[in-house]
C-alpha cells in the first residue's frame, strides 16, 4: 500500500470517529444531566482524530486532507439519522453522493 | 418574534465565526504537522513542542472552535449546522495554494466543489427538526 493511500484510509478513519464526537456533543445538548459525560466523550473521540489527522496532514496536502474529511458529513448524516433521530430526506441522500463522487474524484487524482 | 431574530443572528454569527476558525485550524495544522521531527516518539514530540508553539497554538484555536461550536449547537440541528461551515473547503483550497504551494488543478478544483455542493445538500433542510417533539 503506498504512503498516500494509507494517509488516506486514516482520514477516513478520521471521519468516523469525528462523526461519533459530533453525536456526542449533540447529546450534550439533549441530556443535561449527562452534559459533561457527553462532553468528555466528544473532546477524547477529537483527541483520536487529532492523532490520526496529524499523521495523514504528513503525508498529504492540506487542502486534500481536508475534502476528504467532508466523509464526516455522510457519517454524521447517517449517524445522526440512526441515533439521534434526525431526518434524512432526499436532498440529504444527494448531498451523500455528491461528497462521495467528489472525495472518488479527488483520491484517484491523488 | 424579536427574540426569534436575535437567536438567528446570534447563529449566524456562530457559523461565519465556524468557518474562520476552521480554515485557520486546517492550515496551522498542515504547518505543525510538516515541522514535527522524522524520527516521532514521545521523547521528541515533547521536545518539538517546547521548541515550537505551533502545535500549542492550534489546541488554542482548537478549543476556542470547541466552544464556538457548543454554542452554535445550542441552536441547531448538527446535521443542519456542521455543512454549512463547508465554506471553508473553499478557503482552505485557496490559501493552501497560496500559502503552501500545493497545486490548483481542474480534478482538484472539481472534487472540492463536487465536496461544497454535496456538503450544503446534506445541511439543507430545518435547522431543528420538526418530526421530532
Amino acid at each position: 500500500m503506498s504512503p498516500t493511500l494509507f494517509a488516506m484510509l486514516l482520514v477516513l478513519v478520521c471521519a468516523g470517529v469525528e462523526a461519533l464526537a459530533q453525536i456526542s456533543l449533540k447529546q450534550s445538548t439533549r441530556q443535561s444531566g449527562r452534559r459533561a459525560l457527553w462532553i468528555a466523550t466528544g473532546v477524547a473521540l477529537f483527541a483520536v482524530e487529532a492523532v490520526l489527522y496529524t499523521a495523514a496532514l504528513r503525508r498529504l496536502e492540506v487542502s486534500l486532507a481536508y475534502s476528504l474529511g467532508a466523509l464526516s458529513f455522510v457519517a454524521v448524516a447517517l449517524g445522526s439519522a440512526w441515533l439521534l433521530d434526525e431526518a434524512l430526506p432526499p436532498a440529504r441522500w444527494l448531498g451523500i453522493f455528491c461528497i462521495l463522487a467528489g472525495c472518488a474524484l479527488l483520491a484517484a487524482r491523488a | 418574534m424579536r427574540s426569534t431574530m436575535n437567536a438567528k443572528h446570534l447563529l449566524v454569527a456562530g457559523l461565519v465565526f465556524a468557518i474562520a476558525l476552521d480554515t485557520a485550524v486546517q492550515l496551522l495544522w498542515k504547518l505543525a504537522a510538516t515541522r514535527l521531527p522524522a524520527d516521532l516518539s514521545p521523547g521528541t514530540l515533547v521536545d518539538a513542542v517546547l521548541h515550537d508553539p505551533l502545535p500549542l497554538l492550534v489546541v488554542g484555536v482548537f478549543m476556542v472552535q470547541l466552544v464556538n461550536w457548543l454554542f452554535v449547537l445550542e441552536r441547531a440541528d448538527l446535521s443542519y449546522a456542521q455543512p454549512l461551515t463547508s465554506l471553508s473547503y473553499v478557503s482552505v483550497c485557496l490559501l493552501s495554494a497560496w500559502l503552501f504551494g500545493e497545486r490548483l488543478d481542474v480534478a482538484k478544483v472539481s472534487g472540492v466543489l463536487m465536496v461544497l455542493v454535496g456538503a450544503v445538500l446534506v445541511g439543507k433542510g430545518p435547522a431543528s427538526d420538526s418530526k421530532r417533539p
